[in-house]
Protein backbone atom coordinates (compact mmCIF):
# COMPACT_ATOMS: atom_id res chain seq x y z
CA UNK A 1 0.00 0.00 0.00
CA UNK A 2 1.37 3.71 -1.22
CA UNK A 3 1.62 5.91 1.97
CA UNK A 4 -0.01 9.35 1.68
CA UNK A 5 3.37 11.49 1.76
CA UNK A 6 6.12 8.89 1.08
CA UNK A 7 6.69 9.65 -2.62
CA UNK A 8 8.16 13.06 -4.22
CA UNK A 9 8.58 14.23 -7.58
CA UNK A 10 12.24 16.17 -7.60
CA UNK A 11 12.66 17.39 -11.35
CA UNK A 12 11.37 18.53 -14.44
CA UNK A 13 12.66 18.25 -17.69
CA UNK A 14 11.79 20.74 -20.79
CA UNK A 15 12.77 19.97 -24.46
CA UNK A 16 11.75 22.89 -27.28
CA UNK A 17 8.43 22.52 -28.15
CA UNK A 18 5.65 23.66 -30.75
CA UNK A 19 7.06 23.09 -34.33
CA UNK A 20 10.67 21.60 -34.02
CA UNK A 21 11.30 19.81 -37.56
CA UNK A 22 13.68 17.64 -38.34
CA UNK A 23 13.65 15.52 -34.93
CA UNK A 24 12.46 11.90 -33.75
CA UNK A 25 10.16 11.48 -30.91
CA UNK A 26 13.11 9.56 -29.33
CA UNK A 27 15.23 12.29 -29.41
CA UNK A 28 12.47 13.97 -27.28
CA UNK A 29 12.81 11.12 -24.77
CA UNK A 30 16.29 11.56 -24.49
CA UNK A 31 16.53 15.49 -24.22
CA UNK A 32 13.51 15.68 -21.72
CA UNK A 33 15.14 12.83 -19.48
CA UNK A 34 18.72 14.80 -19.49
CA UNK A 35 17.00 17.87 -18.24
CA UNK A 36 15.03 15.92 -15.48
CA UNK A 37 18.08 14.27 -14.39
CA UNK A 38 20.33 17.72 -14.18
CA UNK A 39 17.24 19.62 -13.22
CA UNK A 40 17.15 17.32 -10.35
CA UNK A 41 20.66 17.10 -9.24
CA UNK A 42 21.43 13.59 -10.02
CA UNK A 43 23.60 11.98 -12.86
CA UNK A 44 22.27 9.76 -15.07
CA UNK A 45 23.69 6.63 -13.37
CA UNK A 46 21.29 7.43 -9.84
CA UNK A 47 18.26 6.23 -12.07
CA UNK A 48 17.11 2.88 -12.02
CA UNK A 49 13.61 2.97 -13.64
CA UNK A 50 12.29 4.29 -16.78
CA UNK A 51 8.83 4.39 -17.76
CA UNK A 52 8.06 6.36 -21.22
CA UNK A 53 4.49 7.45 -21.82
CA UNK A 54 2.58 5.29 -24.49
CA UNK A 55 3.76 3.78 -27.67
CA UNK A 56 2.66 5.64 -30.57
CA UNK A 57 2.89 4.41 -34.29
CA UNK A 58 6.11 4.41 -36.24
CA UNK A 59 6.27 7.47 -38.23
CA UNK A 60 8.00 7.51 -40.99
CA UNK A 61 11.65 7.02 -40.98
CA UNK A 62 11.63 7.36 -37.27
CA UNK A 63 12.77 4.39 -35.45
CA UNK A 64 10.26 3.36 -33.21
CA UNK A 65 10.27 4.55 -29.75
CA UNK A 66 9.76 1.76 -26.70
CA UNK A 67 11.82 2.20 -22.79
CA UNK A 68 14.95 -0.27 -24.23
CA UNK A 69 16.00 2.23 -26.98
CA UNK A 70 15.59 5.24 -24.71
CA UNK A 71 17.51 3.79 -22.17
CA UNK A 72 20.29 2.60 -24.11
CA UNK A 73 19.94 6.21 -25.73
CA UNK A 74 21.25 7.44 -22.33
CA UNK A 75 23.44 4.89 -21.93
CA UNK A 76 21.65 3.82 -18.52
CA UNK A 77 20.60 0.53 -17.86
CA UNK A 78 17.55 0.21 -15.29
CA UNK A 79 15.80 -2.23 -12.99
CA UNK A 80 12.72 -1.89 -13.88
CA UNK A 81 11.19 -0.30 -17.33
CA UNK A 82 7.65 0.01 -18.90
CA UNK A 83 5.82 1.30 -21.10
CA UNK A 84 2.37 2.73 -20.35
CA UNK A 85 -0.78 2.87 -22.30
CA UNK A 86 -3.28 5.11 -21.37
CA UNK B 1 5.86 3.47 -7.46
CA UNK B 2 5.66 0.29 -7.11
CA UNK B 3 9.12 -0.38 -8.20
CA UNK B 4 9.93 2.23 -5.23
CA UNK B 5 7.93 0.93 -2.84
CA UNK B 6 9.53 -2.55 -3.38
CA UNK B 7 13.18 -1.08 -3.12
CA UNK B 8 13.64 -2.38 -6.68
CA UNK B 9 14.30 1.26 -7.58
CA UNK B 10 15.45 4.60 -6.06
CA UNK B 11 14.90 6.80 -8.90
CA UNK B 12 11.88 6.31 -11.53
CA UNK B 13 12.12 8.50 -14.86
CA UNK B 14 8.62 9.13 -16.46
CA UNK B 15 9.30 10.29 -19.84
CA UNK B 16 7.15 11.84 -22.96
CA UNK B 17 8.43 12.42 -26.33
CA UNK B 18 6.54 13.02 -29.91
CA UNK B 19 7.24 14.54 -33.43
CA UNK B 20 3.76 14.85 -33.59
CA UNK B 21 3.32 17.89 -35.41
CA UNK B 22 6.10 17.30 -38.32
CA UNK B 23 5.54 13.82 -38.31
CA UNK B 24 2.10 11.52 -39.49
CA UNK B 25 2.80 9.53 -36.08
CA UNK B 26 -0.27 11.36 -33.68
CA UNK B 27 -2.38 10.95 -37.26
CA UNK B 28 -1.24 7.16 -37.50
CA UNK B 29 -2.13 6.98 -32.92
CA UNK B 30 -5.91 8.63 -33.89
CA UNK B 31 -6.51 6.47 -36.76
CA UNK B 32 -6.34 3.39 -34.41
CA UNK B 33 -9.43 5.19 -33.50
CA UNK B 34 -11.33 4.37 -36.65
CA UNK B 35 -11.46 0.85 -37.85
CA UNK B 36 -14.91 -0.17 -38.48
CA UNK B 37 -16.51 3.50 -37.36
CA UNK B 38 -15.85 4.75 -40.63
CA UNK B 39 -19.15 3.58 -42.00
CA UNK B 40 -20.95 5.74 -39.87
CA UNK B 41 -19.32 8.69 -40.49
CA UNK B 42 -17.00 8.46 -37.29
CA UNK B 43 -13.48 9.35 -37.43
CA UNK B 44 -11.02 10.20 -34.92
CA UNK B 45 -10.76 11.03 -31.22
CA UNK B 46 -12.39 14.44 -31.60
CA UNK B 47 -15.79 12.74 -33.21
CA UNK B 48 -16.03 10.43 -29.52
CA UNK B 49 -15.15 13.16 -27.22
CA UNK B 50 -17.93 15.63 -29.64
CA UNK B 51 -20.22 12.64 -29.03
CA UNK B 52 -20.27 12.31 -25.67
CA UNK B 53 -20.32 16.24 -25.08
CA UNK B 54 -23.47 16.05 -27.45
CA UNK B 55 -25.50 13.94 -25.13
CA UNK B 56 -24.76 15.81 -22.61
CA UNK B 57 -25.96 18.93 -23.70
CA UNK B 58 -29.15 17.02 -24.52
CA UNK B 59 -29.30 15.69 -20.45
CA UNK B 60 -28.27 18.63 -18.87
CA UNK B 61 -27.29 22.46 -19.17
CA UNK B 62 -23.79 22.43 -20.90
CA UNK B 63 -22.27 23.34 -24.39
CA UNK B 64 -19.87 26.25 -25.77
CA UNK B 65 -21.10 28.83 -23.51
CA UNK B 66 -19.68 26.44 -20.21
CA UNK B 67 -16.73 26.00 -22.45
CA UNK B 68 -15.58 29.32 -23.71
CA UNK B 69 -14.54 30.04 -20.14
CA UNK B 70 -12.59 26.79 -19.78
CA UNK B 71 -10.55 27.45 -23.35
CA UNK B 72 -9.80 31.10 -22.48
CA UNK B 73 -9.19 30.34 -19.86
CA UNK B 74 -6.31 28.38 -20.52
CA UNK B 75 -5.32 30.81 -23.33
CA UNK B 76 -5.11 33.00 -20.58
CA UNK B 77 -3.14 31.00 -18.22
CA UNK B 78 -0.85 30.57 -21.86
CA UNK B 79 -0.63 33.91 -22.28
CA UNK B 80 2.00 34.28 -19.12
CA UNK B 81 3.99 30.97 -20.37
CA UNK B 82 6.50 31.80 -22.81
CA UNK B 83 6.65 27.74 -23.62
CA UNK B 84 3.08 27.69 -24.65
CA UNK B 85 2.53 27.49 -28.63
CA UNK B 86 -0.08 29.94 -27.31
CA UNK B 87 1.44 32.28 -25.75
CA UNK B 88 1.53 35.30 -28.03
CA UNK B 89 -2.17 34.29 -29.10
CA UNK B 90 -4.39 35.76 -26.95
CA UNK B 91 -8.07 34.79 -27.30
CA UNK B 92 -11.66 36.49 -26.78
CA UNK B 93 -15.17 35.50 -26.05
CA UNK B 94 -15.73 36.56 -29.92
CA UNK B 95 -12.85 34.91 -31.49
CA UNK B 96 -13.65 31.97 -29.53
CA UNK B 97 -17.59 31.83 -31.13
CA UNK B 98 -15.97 32.79 -34.48
CA UNK B 99 -13.43 30.12 -34.74
CA UNK B 100 -14.24 27.31 -37.36
CA UNK B 101 -15.76 24.24 -36.10
CA UNK B 102 -13.99 21.00 -35.86
CA UNK B 103 -16.66 18.62 -35.10
CA UNK B 104 -19.45 20.02 -34.16
CA UNK B 105 -20.37 20.96 -30.94
CA UNK B 106 -16.50 21.70 -30.47
CA UNK B 107 -14.74 24.70 -32.23
CA UNK B 108 -11.31 24.85 -32.88
CA UNK B 109 -10.09 26.15 -29.62
CA UNK B 110 -12.14 23.07 -27.63
CA UNK B 111 -9.52 20.97 -28.84
CA UNK B 112 -6.22 20.23 -27.64
CA UNK B 113 -2.94 21.00 -29.56
CA UNK B 114 -0.61 18.74 -31.70
CA UNK B 115 2.97 19.36 -30.69
CA UNK B 116 6.36 18.26 -31.24
CA UNK B 117 8.51 18.21 -28.25
CA UNK B 118 9.04 15.92 -24.73
CA UNK B 119 8.82 16.12 -21.16
CA UNK B 120 10.02 14.09 -18.18
CA UNK B 121 9.80 14.13 -14.39
CA UNK B 122 11.60 11.52 -11.51
CA UNK B 123 10.25 10.41 -8.91
CA UNK B 124 11.58 9.08 -5.30
CA UNK B 125 11.15 8.49 -2.02
CA UNK B 126 10.25 12.01 0.22
CA UNK B 127 13.41 10.86 2.55
CA UNK B 128 15.96 10.96 -0.95
CA UNK B 129 13.90 13.99 -1.99
CA UNK B 130 15.00 16.12 0.90
CA UNK B 131 18.42 16.20 -0.04
CA UNK B 132 18.17 17.16 -3.53
CA UNK B 133 18.38 20.55 -5.52
CA UNK B 134 14.53 21.47 -5.08
CA UNK B 135 12.00 21.51 -2.93
CA UNK B 136 9.98 18.66 -4.25
CA UNK B 137 6.22 17.92 -5.07
CA UNK B 138 4.86 15.12 -2.14
CA UNK B 139 2.44 12.18 -4.07
CA UNK B 140 -0.34 13.09 -1.37
CA UNK B 141 -2.99 10.84 -2.41
CA UNK B 142 -3.58 9.11 -6.07
CA UNK B 143 -6.70 7.27 -7.39
CA UNK B 144 -7.00 4.90 -10.88
CA UNK B 145 -9.96 4.04 -12.05
CA UNK B 146 -10.51 2.54 -15.21
CA UNK B 147 -14.30 1.78 -16.90
CA UNK B 148 -12.90 0.60 -20.12
CA UNK B 149 -16.37 0.52 -21.35
CA UNK B 150 -16.06 2.22 -25.10
CA UNK B 151 -18.09 5.11 -25.98
CA UNK B 152 -20.63 2.91 -27.66
CA UNK B 153 -21.35 0.53 -24.71
CA UNK B 154 -21.88 3.22 -22.26
CA UNK B 155 -23.80 6.46 -21.08
CA UNK B 156 -20.98 7.01 -18.37
CA UNK B 157 -19.42 9.95 -20.63
CA UNK B 158 -22.02 12.36 -19.52
CA UNK B 159 -21.21 11.63 -15.61
CA UNK B 160 -20.37 8.71 -13.25
CA UNK B 161 -16.20 8.49 -15.58
CA UNK B 162 -13.43 6.94 -14.22
CA UNK B 163 -12.77 10.51 -12.42
CA UNK B 164 -15.30 9.38 -10.20
CA UNK B 165 -14.06 6.91 -7.75
CA UNK B 166 -10.27 7.57 -9.00
CA UNK B 167 -10.96 11.12 -7.21
CA UNK B 168 -12.71 9.63 -4.52
CA UNK B 169 -9.50 7.23 -3.63
CA UNK B 170 -7.34 10.35 -4.06
CA UNK B 171 -9.06 12.19 -1.63
CA UNK B 172 -9.40 9.41 0.72
CA UNK B 173 -5.75 8.69 0.93
CA UNK B 174 -4.49 12.24 0.95
CA UNK B 175 -7.29 12.74 3.68
CA UNK B 176 -8.44 16.20 2.63
CA UNK B 177 -12.00 17.00 1.02
CA UNK B 178 -12.14 19.33 -2.53
CA UNK B 179 -12.24 22.71 -0.31
CA UNK B 180 -8.20 22.07 0.42
CA UNK B 181 -7.64 22.28 -3.16
CA UNK B 182 -5.71 25.20 -3.98
CA UNK B 183 -5.28 24.69 -8.14
CA UNK B 184 -6.33 21.97 -10.10
CA UNK B 185 -4.22 20.86 -13.42
CA UNK B 186 -6.52 18.64 -15.50
CA UNK B 187 -5.90 16.37 -18.44
CA UNK B 188 -7.73 18.22 -21.15
CA UNK B 189 -8.07 16.93 -24.70
CA UNK B 190 -10.82 18.87 -25.07
CA UNK B 191 -12.82 21.59 -22.94
CA UNK B 192 -15.40 19.55 -22.13
CA UNK B 193 -13.49 16.61 -20.72
CA UNK B 194 -12.30 19.49 -18.30
CA UNK B 195 -16.01 20.00 -17.09
CA UNK B 196 -16.82 16.35 -16.64
CA UNK B 197 -13.72 15.93 -14.96
CA UNK B 198 -14.38 18.24 -12.47
CA UNK B 199 -17.93 17.79 -12.39
CA UNK B 200 -17.26 13.88 -11.33
CA UNK B 201 -14.78 15.01 -8.76
CA UNK B 202 -17.56 16.95 -6.96
CA UNK B 203 -16.91 20.47 -7.30
CA UNK B 204 -20.14 20.98 -8.64
CA UNK B 205 -23.16 19.14 -10.02
CA UNK B 206 -24.37 18.37 -13.18
CA UNK B 207 -25.12 21.27 -15.48
CA UNK B 208 -23.67 23.92 -12.84
CA UNK B 209 -20.39 24.28 -14.90
CA UNK B 210 -21.36 26.90 -16.83
CA UNK B 211 -22.23 29.03 -13.52
CA UNK B 212 -19.12 27.88 -11.97
CA UNK B 213 -16.55 28.83 -14.95
CA UNK B 214 -18.12 31.89 -15.11
CA UNK B 215 -16.12 35.54 -13.85
CA UNK B 216 -12.78 34.34 -14.95
CA UNK B 217 -13.01 31.45 -11.39
CA UNK B 218 -10.35 29.77 -13.45
CA UNK B 219 -8.15 32.15 -14.98
CA UNK B 220 -4.92 34.15 -13.56
CA UNK B 221 -6.96 36.03 -9.93
CA UNK B 222 -9.49 33.67 -9.66
CA UNK B 223 -10.65 31.41 -7.23
CA UNK B 224 -9.64 28.06 -8.62
CA UNK B 225 -6.71 28.23 -11.17
CA UNK B 226 -7.43 25.75 -13.54
CA UNK B 227 -4.56 24.33 -16.11
CA UNK B 228 -1.91 26.83 -15.32
CA UNK B 229 0.60 26.65 -18.19
CA UNK B 230 -2.28 26.86 -20.53
CA UNK B 231 -2.50 23.71 -20.53
CA UNK B 232 -2.95 20.34 -23.64
CA UNK B 233 -5.26 23.37 -24.98
CA UNK B 234 -2.99 26.03 -24.89
CA UNK B 235 0.45 24.69 -23.85
CA UNK B 236 1.64 21.69 -25.27
CA UNK B 237 0.56 18.09 -25.76
CA UNK B 238 2.35 15.87 -23.69
CA UNK B 239 -0.74 13.64 -22.54
CA UNK B 240 -0.99 13.50 -18.89
CA UNK B 241 2.68 14.77 -18.49
CA UNK B 242 1.28 18.24 -19.34
CA UNK B 243 -0.92 18.82 -16.05
CA UNK B 244 1.27 16.60 -13.69
CA UNK B 245 5.17 18.59 -14.51
CA UNK B 246 2.85 21.77 -14.30
CA UNK B 247 1.58 20.88 -11.11
CA UNK B 248 4.89 19.93 -10.06
CA UNK B 249 6.57 23.14 -10.86
CA UNK B 250 3.80 25.22 -9.38
CA UNK B 251 4.57 23.88 -5.85
CA UNK B 252 8.09 24.16 -6.39
CA UNK B 253 7.42 28.00 -6.70
CA UNK B 254 9.40 27.85 -10.74
CA UNK B 255 6.39 28.82 -12.60
CA UNK B 256 7.41 33.03 -13.55
CA UNK B 257 5.01 34.73 -14.03
CA UNK B 258 2.30 32.32 -14.46
CA UNK B 259 3.40 31.47 -10.93
CA UNK B 260 0.32 30.50 -8.46
CA UNK B 261 0.14 33.24 -5.51
CA UNK B 262 1.21 36.80 -5.37
CA UNK B 263 2.00 37.12 -9.22
CA UNK B 264 -1.15 36.26 -10.41
CA UNK B 265 -3.45 37.13 -7.62
CA UNK B 266 -4.42 33.73 -6.50
CA UNK B 267 -3.83 31.72 -3.54
CA UNK B 268 -0.10 30.39 -2.50
CA UNK B 269 -0.42 26.67 -4.25
CA UNK B 270 -0.24 23.98 -0.91
CA UNK B 271 -1.81 21.30 -2.39
CA UNK B 272 -2.96 20.93 -6.46
CA UNK B 273 -5.30 18.00 -7.95
CA UNK B 274 -4.01 16.86 -11.07
CA UNK B 275 -5.56 14.07 -13.45
CA UNK B 276 -5.00 12.18 -16.69
CA UNK B 277 -7.76 10.22 -18.93
CA UNK B 278 -7.10 8.24 -21.27
CA UNK B 279 -9.20 6.56 -24.86
CA UNK B 280 -12.83 7.95 -24.58
CA UNK B 281 -13.09 8.53 -20.67
CA UNK B 282 -12.05 4.82 -20.56
CA UNK B 283 -9.46 4.98 -17.84
CA UNK B 284 -8.44 7.71 -15.35
CA UNK B 285 -5.62 8.80 -12.74
CA UNK B 286 -5.97 11.60 -10.07
CA UNK B 287 -3.01 12.25 -8.17
CA UNK B 288 -2.76 14.96 -5.97
CA UNK B 289 0.31 16.51 -4.41
CA UNK B 290 1.37 18.88 -1.94
CA UNK B 291 4.20 20.91 -0.79
CA UNK B 292 6.05 19.61 2.52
Amino acid sequence: MIQRDAYAVVGVGYTPQGRVPGRTSQSFHVEACVNAINDAGLTKKDIDGLICYRHFPRSGDEPDVTPYRVAEQLGISPAYMSQDAN
Amino acid sequence: MGALESGECRYVMLSYGHSALSSDGMLRMLGEFEVEDMVFGHFGAAAAYALAARRAMHVYRTGPGTWQHIAIGQRRWANLNPRAMMYDRPMSAEEYFNARWHVEPFRSPDNCLITDGGRACIITTAERARDLRHRPALVMGMGHDHPARSVYRTLDFTGGTGAKKAGEKALAMAGITLGDIDACEIYDCFTYTVELTLQDYGFFGPGEGEDWFRDGATEPGGRMPVNTSGGLLSEAYFMGLTPFTEAVMQLMGRCGERQLGPATRTKDPEIILCSDNGGIFQSHACYILRRP
